[in-house]
């Protein structure tokens, strides 16, 4: 009997080894790390489709380096930090990835990053990890982001509420990453600029009632409050419960809650003094490429993290090309490629951007989600504008900067 | 290049494993010999791995730190925190029995989870901490991994030896009669409350050890790596399959559970292109279904607990 057992689990074991049989070598592959299971598995599928859309594009003008086919190597990094190394430990040594689009989440990517591709040298690209902590790893110049830090929308949002003679506020904040690196950043920036900041609370996710929490923080007499959470989700609750019970007059959100969902629940009439900000992909010719070619996969374009997803996953294609397929190169290359200066290339060009480095031209990426120029940490600068509630949706107050 | 790779992914396999180990190892000191039924290992393995974190990791603005310790008083601070943390928790809950010191555990280790999130001043909140040094993290990749299974692997063989020298001594057979009798264990003058609390704290002192050892790793550690799936259940499922009261068969289960859980991934990749986020739903279906399978064929695990008495020699066990 025991060792019927052990020969069965010996089997199992055997069976999942022999099954991963590696594939065709010619192909060049990039790993797609992502939420797949966990948290964020609503969102990670529209992500993952939206660079598989990059690769599918730079195979069908020609392919990579020498005709070769790109790969995206699909890994599911649960939004956790064990399944985040898993998935990169993977991609990195069984399936010998050049680079890494992902992981999604911000826990992921620092262990990832930490226990796996800064000491392989491998270059990652996360289209959606947010956590100011990201900035300051030491990663030897192999961690890019294309999506803004948190930090960098707080501290917008801040300047720009200050400037528009919003002088008292309170804040509430989802117990996240998320809230808790737009909520930090927003109160040392409204601070700094001679605001004052008359309640400054956490609250937790999924709860009923916030009518306390809410409650505590109006004592401090600001007519204001700053929520950054979810318009879909706890975000609605709270700023139902904030109009119901008059505890506030005017209310601002990051960019979770610039969402149809306060609109359809809430109704526009009473989000007359609600405005929210968000990224806006700057309407640019870029953003509506983009637009046309996901829709025409059979994407919806304004699912969130598409652009940046899509951004991640061009770039890469790009440095890897220019690197000439040395993963060692690559984070040079992707610094070469968009930093301003050069050709500009739009997204879905690839056929021209291979010539113009075949050539030796520079170019310069201009992607959906912005021109994606790094800055020394890797990270980009974000394009915020502030909405207000018009109509059935959002229209644009003022840019933020 | 393509055996390189293969072996640097089961090097990082093994650190995993190893780390799933001690865990499990713990566990079964709770389980397997004491009883306890603790659903808030994540709890302990938190504690352990924001001390040694906290200890160890250089200075950042708005946080407690900056001590820069070496590693090993890190670690071994991680197994004292987690102690603290449990007498505690053990002094209330253990009063509780089975289901209900389960709910009582899991509350504890959501309470801790929160403070963790919530506590900027101590703990960075939901941001984490970050730039933990991991020993020998200077070397090249492939090498510092093997320094790294090597450390793993000296603690896990260290933590095994010990362990299993208490559970032959007077006190493991004693632990399992108040496992099995507790009226008769009673009876005969034991102190109950205390051997439970004893059980629990030291089983939660290697919990504290495996998550320090999975921080200095990852050189991070965020709140979304205390999540219950990953860092509860899957040890449940660990002990259970490799057969609860068994010290080998704690290792052996973390080794079987994690190999599958990982290496099923590859597997699945193989699926054509479009069923390619689909399938990474198969491995969470597998686990389970696996465990199904043990606790219907095989509920005492692959290595059952072994039937002491007859093993000891007439020397060892007259002692007691």
């Amino acid at each position: 009997m025991k060792s019927k057992v052990l020969a069965i689990a010996g089997g199992l074991l055997a069976a999942t080894a022999l099954a991963s049989a590696p594939a065709k070598a010619a192909d060049v592959k990039i790993g797609l790390i992502g939420g797949v299971s966990g948290p964020i598995a609503a969102m990670a599928p529209a992500m993952i489709d939206a660079a598989q859309l990059a690769f599918q594009q730079v195979n069908e003008q020609g392919g990579i380096l020498g005709g070769d086919k790109l790969v995206g190597v699909v890994g599911d990094s649960a939004c956790s930090p064990q399944g985040g190394t898993d998935a990169a430990t993977k991609a990195v040594n069984i399936e010998g990835v050049v680079a890494i689009v992902g992981p999604h989440c911000s826990g992921a990517v620092l262990a990832a990053a930490g226990s796996v591709t800064i000491p392989a040298g491998i270059t990652i690209v996360t289209p959606s990890g947010t956590s100011p902590e990201i900035t300051g790893l030491k990663d030897n110049d192999t961690v890019f982001r294309t999506v803004p830090s948190d930090d960098y929308q707080g501290r917008a949002l801040a300047r720009t509420l200050k400037g528009m003679d919003y002088n008292k506020v309170a804040v509430s904040y989802i117990n996240n990453d998320y809230g808790t690196g737009l909520a930090n950043a927003f109160k040392s920036e409204f601070e700094a600029q001679g605001g004052e900041i008359a309640g400054y609370a956490a609250h937790e996710d999924g709860k009923a009632s916030y009518r306390s929490d809410l409650a505590e923080l109006a004592k401090g007499g600001a007519d204001t409050l700053v929520i950054f959470d979810y318009g879909d989700g706890t975000g609605l609750t709270i700023l139902r419960q904030a109009l119901e019970n008059g505890f506030f007059e005017k209310f601002v959100g990051g960019d979770g809650m610039k969402s149809d969902a306060p609109i359809k629940e809430l109704g526009a009439d009473n989000l007359t003094t609600f405005v929210a900000s968000s990224p806006v992909g700057e309407k640019s010719k870029s953003l509506d490429m983009f637009n046309e070619a996901f829709k025409a996969s059979g994407g919806d374009p304004s699912a969130i993290f598409v652009t940046t997803s899509y951004d991640a996953a061009f770039l890469l294609a790009l440095a890897v090309e220019k690197a000439g397929g040395d993963k060692a190169g690559v984070s040079a290359a992707l610094r070469e490629i968009s930093n301003g200066e050069g050709e500009p290339i739009m997204p879905g060009e690839w056929k021209k951007a291979k010539e113009l480095i075949a050539a030796g031209t520079a170019i310069d990426y201009k992607g959906a989600a912005g021109d994606e120029n790094f800055d020394a940490n890797g990270d980009v600068p974000g394009t915020y504008a502030l909405f207000k509630v018009a109509g059935d949706g959002f229209e644009t107050i003022t840019e933020m900067k | 290049m393509e055996l390189i790779g293969l072996a640097n992914y089961a090097l990082f396999m093994g650190i995993f494993i190893g780390i799933y180990a001690l865990l499990a190892l713990g566990l079964n000191i709770q389980w397997g010999f004491a009883g306890l039924f603790n659903a808030g290992i994540a709890g302990f393995f938190a504690v352990g791995a924001y001390t040694s974190a906290i200890l160890t990791s250089p200075y950042a603005e708005g946080r407690l730190g900056g001590f820069e310790l070496p590693f090993f008083v890190g670690w071994i601070g991680a197994m004292i925190a987690a102690a603290l943390i449990a007498w505690p928790i053990g002094k209330i809950c253990l009063r509780f029995r089975s289901d209900y010191l389960a709910i009582a555990t899991i509350g504890v280790a959501e309470i801790i989870r929160l403070v963790i999130k919530s506590e900027a001043e101590l703990t960075n909140s939901a941001r984490g901490i970050t730039n933990i040094p991991r020993p020998y993290g200077d070397l090249p990749y492939v090498e510092s991994q093997m320094a790294y299974l090597a450390i793993v692997a000296l603690v896990l063989f260290g933590a095994y030896l010990l362990v299993e020298r208490q559970f032959n001594a007077p006190w493991g057979r004693m632990m399992r009669a108040i496992r099995d009798n507790e009226l008769a264990a009673r009876a005969m003058g034991k102190n109950v409350e205390y051997r439970r609390l004893e059980a629990f704290i030291f089983g939660s002192a290697l919990m504290g050890l495996g998550g320090a050892l999975f921080a200095h790793f990852n050189r991070s550690i965020t709140p979304e790596a205390i999540d219950p799936m990953v860092a509860t259940f899957l040890v449940w499922i660990m002990l259970i399959l490799g057969g609860s009261g068994n010290n080998r068969g704690a290792i052996l289960g973390a080794a079987v559970v994690w190999t599958i859980w990982s290496v099923s991934e590859i597997a699945t990749d193989q699926l054509p292109q479009e069923y390619a986020v689909k399938a990474k739903y198969i491995r969470l279906f597998l686990i389970g279904l696996m465990l199904q399978l043990v606790l219907r064929f095989r509920p005492e695990g692959l290595l059952p607990e072994p039937l002491r008495g007859g093993q000891q020699s007439d020397d060892a066990s007259s002692k007691s």
